[in-house]
């Protein structure tokens, strides 16, 4: 089929929109990771980067040497393996029961855990609740007020339901206990689910840090997201300053620490990026299915 | 029905009841957990919202303050900063659903009519990439574009000779919320078209075949086939916005509020931290948050019934 010129036009133009919007989301974060392996004086005369200039690691190696960077990964990563484990193991020990029309509280407990999604306490509530149970400034404040999403116990359970129920009822008429139902009958079942979920919930932990600044005031058990913010915002206190100063001792300069300390975090997610994403998509796409 | 239906004795249905639950007892045993969760750190703090109507502080233990009413809605009512932060809430989440809404169906049309389909998932790829990152990064990396002393834009401008023209979009009471409303779609606008991407590709090919037998044009349809297939997609998506009405992105505004801006940028959730959290003002705080959340429950609701009369398959309860 032929096209008209005003179609070709309109191509062309959605193209050029398309592809500029896809270098407005790239760019940035190429230039912050370039910028931090730079030597300091080469970067500070600005403009774009598409390579380092004068290669260098030393901002690297400063933000090393302060070992709050350490420090904060490891809680990071801590919250991170721990917090997903946990969100996945309680997520699952609802939705299996919930997903089942035997369970005689199902219309209850669905109703009862929907409700929170509409309505909820707030912060100061939440706060002081947290601060009664005595979780302030450990890892356990991290992790539990947020342990069960409701939005992603809702889509477990709705493909947990998608399943022929044959197999949970042969297996239960079997004898078969729950707990092991679950583990050998229906998770091997449910990989993309619990793939997609584990990844809602591991990104949600990578960056989270409001509950780092509601929860943590130790800094020895903060958390990655907030030692960064703590970096980037010049008028931040503390052991920040102390890093600058480091900085400039080193004649290294705010920016390339800045640029380092951003890298650092965003590292990892564009390493596992290519699998993250395309996990991703399929995960959203589980999940709005309409249950 | 003619036949009489049999009716079981209540001792028997009981009996019987028990003895299912019985059997299940492990599935019973399974939710505890899960629901102590829920009735912890969800319940409770919907009880603690009491002490917005308390004369509550650190000293006085929780059960012991005594009920004062509405006194401290009345105060707050009368404050210039929760009613400063009450209109910025509205102007800066009405104007991220009027312009973050439609952002993300455009762009799947637009990536909809990519032939080429390496480039469309290359594209797709990269759009997504800002939604993996937290504001923290976000605020960092946008500092690096847009600040009127270093940043790209600058270095773009002084190419024109006009260096000195750049605005400082982070720190100008003026720019300050387009800024918002465009970091906003910036970040998510790949993460909001995947749903309707999705959509559209289960859209059944030969309508479109249809259409163009009938004369249609592209435009045509766009309009009559493509966006006329995702309707209930985009009702339930507008739904979901709606009872996040008062919601204008907390950890957004968290991050890249300065004083500067502080005027045009404070929300209820950022004054329900500063009071609540920096201030202990723990019983302003709480009334503060829960003015929001019954806000946010008469929206969803609203949205929801709205949506339930227009097209009885939509909707999300």
């Amino acid at each position: 089929m032929k096209k008209r010129p005003a179609e070709t036009t309109s191509m062309v133009i959605n193209y050029a929109i398309l592809v500029i919007l896809a270098i407005t989301t790239l760019y940035p974060f190429w230039h912050v990771l370039m910028y931090s392996v730079s030597d300091s004086r080469a970067a500070m005369s600005g403009g774009f980067f598409l390579w380092p200039r004068d290669f260098s690691i030393k901002a690297y190696q400063l933000l090393y040497r302060t070992r709050m960077i350490i420090t904060s990964y490891g809680n990071t990563i801590q919250r991170t393996v721990l917090g997903t484990f946990l969100n996945l193991a309680f997520s699952a020990s609802l939705a299996y029961p919930l997903s089942l029309k035997r369970f005689r509280l199902r219309g209850f407990l669905t109703m009862m855990i929907f409700f929170t999604m509409l309505f909820s306490g707030g912060m100061i509530p939440t706060f002081l609740l947290v601060r009664e149970l005595r979780l302030i400034d450990t890892p356990w404040a991290l992790i539990l007020p947020t342990l069960v999403s409701p939005f992603n116990m809702f889509i477990m359970r709705n493909y947990f339901q998608s399943l022929p129920a044959s197999l949970e009822e042969s297996a239960s008429l079997d004898g078969a206990k729950p707990l092991r139902i679950l583990l050998s009958i229906i998770l091997p079942l449910s990989l993309p689910v619990i793939a997609a979920l584990g990844l809602f919930y591991g990104i949600f932990h990578w960056n989270a840090f409001f509950d780092g600044i509601l929860y943590i005031n130790d800094p020895q058990k903060q958390v990655l997201q907030v030692f960064l913010r703590n970096i980037i915002t010049v008028t931040a206190i503390g052991s920040t300053t102390t890093i600058e100063d480091r900085a400039l001792g080193a004649g290294l300069s705010e920016e390339s620490m800045k640029m380092a300390a951003i890298s650092a975090s965003i590292v990892p997610i564009i390493i596992v990026y290519p699998w993250l994403q395309k996990h991703f998509v399929k995960g959203v796409l589980i999940g709005s299915i309409k249950g | 029905m003619a036949k009489k239906m049999y009716k079981e004795p209540v001792r028997r249905r009981l009996k019987r009841e028990i003895g299912a639950i019985k059997r299940d007892r492990l599935l019973y045993i399974m939710v505890i957990p899960g629901v102590i969760f829920f009735l912890l750190f969800r319940y409770v703090p919907m009880y603690g919202i009491t002490i917005a109507f308390r004369d509550y502080n650190l000293f006085r233990g929780f059960s012991d303050a005594p009920f004062i009413g509405m006194k401290i809605f009345n105060r707050m009512f009368n404050t210039v900063a929760f009613n400063r932060a009450f209109v910025n809430t509205i102007i800066i989440s009405l104007s991220k659903l009027a312009w973050g809404f439609p952002a993300p169906i455009i762009l799947s049309l637009m990536l909809n009519e990519v032939g080429h389909m390496k480039l469309k998932k290359a594209v797709q790829t990269s759009l997504l990439l800002p939604h993996f990152m937290s504001w923290v990064v976000i605020g960092g990396v946008l500092y690096m574009i847009l600040s009127p002393n270093s940043g790209i834009i600058r270095d773009i401008a002084e190419l024109f000779g006009k260096g000195e023209s750049v605005v400082n979009v982070m720190g100008d009471k003026r720019y300050f919320r387009t800024f918002l409303v465009v970091s906003e779609i910036w970040k998510g606008m790949g993460y909001g078209t995947i749903v309707y991407l999705a959509a559209i590709a289960g859209i059944d090919q030969e309508l479109y075949e249809a259409a163009r037998c009938d004369g249609a044009s592209k435009p045509a349809q766009i309009w009559h086939v493509t966006l006329a297939s995702i309707r209930p997609m985009i009702v339930l998506m507008l739904i979901l916005r709606v009872g996040h009405i008062l919601g204008a992105g907390f950890e957004q505004i968290f991050v890249l509020s300065n004083p500067l801006v502080v005027e045009v940028a404070d929300i209820v959730d950022t004054y329900v931290y500063r009071i609540g959290v920096e201030q202990a003002n723990y019983s302003l705080g709480t009334a503060a948050g829960l003015f929001k959340s019954v806000i946010g429950l008469i929206m969803v609701l609203g949205a929801n019934y709205v949506a339930k009369k227009i097209d009885e398959d939509s909707g999300l309860i």
